[in-house]
């Protein structure tokens, strides 16, 4: 009789898996990465708008007498918002809190300036040729977006013939005393 | 003879030996992912003054083809071109214009240059600016740049802010 041959299998032993190869790659790719990762990251305040927005603006601008919304800030006196509609002027004052800009306060406002004319987009800024570029990209930050995601603005899009809800705010930022002497 | 054996330690020669790399390749992939996660994905690479501090903002929009122009509290520059000097956070008085104290006379020749030598480009024929400018600096001094690109012929201006706060 032919004796069947036993294959001896321990099922309790250790096997070492080949890592180096998989170094050799990390090796290689860990510089690489290195060298071109950001460490900083760096984005820019940009005049590029999603679409449906883009045309609202554009509508805007068609208008003969526009509701114009301005931003004058000053050092001394605070942020003043003066809502131009109709030839009439209404102007908002936010005054200095513990000799800073009131940004939450700025920011209250400016929801509730949006919330009576949803199809303004774009804001004038006028500050003084004192106030810190800081601030004005604080103010900035304030006008351009809800903080809230909950508040939502209705934004008539043509394209789908309907109203599109958007969180933007003042997307539209021009620096209106830039001509000025 | 003594009965003792002497003890010959069990070594041999010329036999390769395995290093433990488990450790290491952990270490690694940690490494990897953290890089991977920290790679920036923008198609342009601004290159950060070393006395520039930018401001932080919420603003999350990728950079985009522009010249760019950075405005520290010693200097003006155009791609690392130094072009004017800055002294207690306002230009010097020789490099304006006489008549209109907002005119940067060396950043309009370049800036013009600019827009003559490369008019084929997209961003320059569009006008694009991207303005790095330290945060302490006021707005005077910044209307100044901003001023005077408009007048070289670039409306678009893009402000450059740090992630983070």
């Amino acid at each position: 009789m032919r004796r069947i041959r036993k294959i001896k299998v321990d099922h309790n032993s250790e096997f070492e898996l080949d890592l180096a190869p998989l170094l050799a790659v990390m090796v290689k790719l860990v510089p690489v990465l290195l060298v071109s990762s950001a460490f900083v990251q760096m984005m820019v305040i940009e005049t590029e708008l999603p679409q449906v927005v883009n045309e609202a603006i554009q509508r805007q601008d068609q208008q003969q007498t526009p509701t114009n919304v301005a931003l004058e800030v000053d050092g001394k006196d605070g942020i003043r918002i003066v809502i131009t509609e109709k030839g009439q002027e209404k102007v908002e004052t936010i005054p200095l809190r513990d000799g800073a800009f009131d940004y939450p306060g700025l920011h209250q406002k400016l929801i509730a300036v949006k919330k009576a004319h949803p199809e303004v987009f774009k804001i004038e800024l006028n500050p003084d040729g004192k106030v810190p570029y800081n601030e004005i990209v604080k103010i900035m930050d304030e006008a351009r977006q809800a903080h809230d995601t909950n508040v939502k603005f209705p934004v008539f899009d043509t394209k789908q013939g309907k109203n599109v809800e958007t969180n933007y705010m003042f997307p539209e930022i021009i620096f209106a005393n830039m001509m000025e002497g | 003879m003594s009965r003792r054996q002497r003890y010959e330690p069990n070594i041999k020669k010329n036999s390769t030996f395995t290093l433990n790399i488990t450790s290491m390749t952990d270490m690694f992939t940690i490494m990897l992912v953290f890089l991977l996660q920290t790679y920036s994905t923008s198609e342009v690479q601004i290159v950060p003054d070393s006395n520039l501090r930018l401001p932080t903002s919420a603003s999350m929009a990728n950079p985009t083809e522009a010249v760019k122009i950075s405005l520290s509290s010693e200097a003006l520059k155009i791609d690392q071109t130094k072009i004017a000097d800055v002294k207690n956070a306002d230009f010097l008085p020789q490099d304006l214009e006489d008549k209109d104290a907002n005119f940067i006379k060396p950043l309009f020749e370049e800036l013009d240059k600019l827009a003559k030598s490369s008019s084929d480009k997209a961003h320059i024929k569009e006008g694009r600016i991207l303005l790095q400018a330290d945060k302490e600096l006021p707005y005077a001094t910044l209307r100044k740049v901003m001023y005077t690109a408009s007048m070289a012929g670039f409306p678009q201006l893009k402000l450059v802010t740090m992630v983070g706060e």
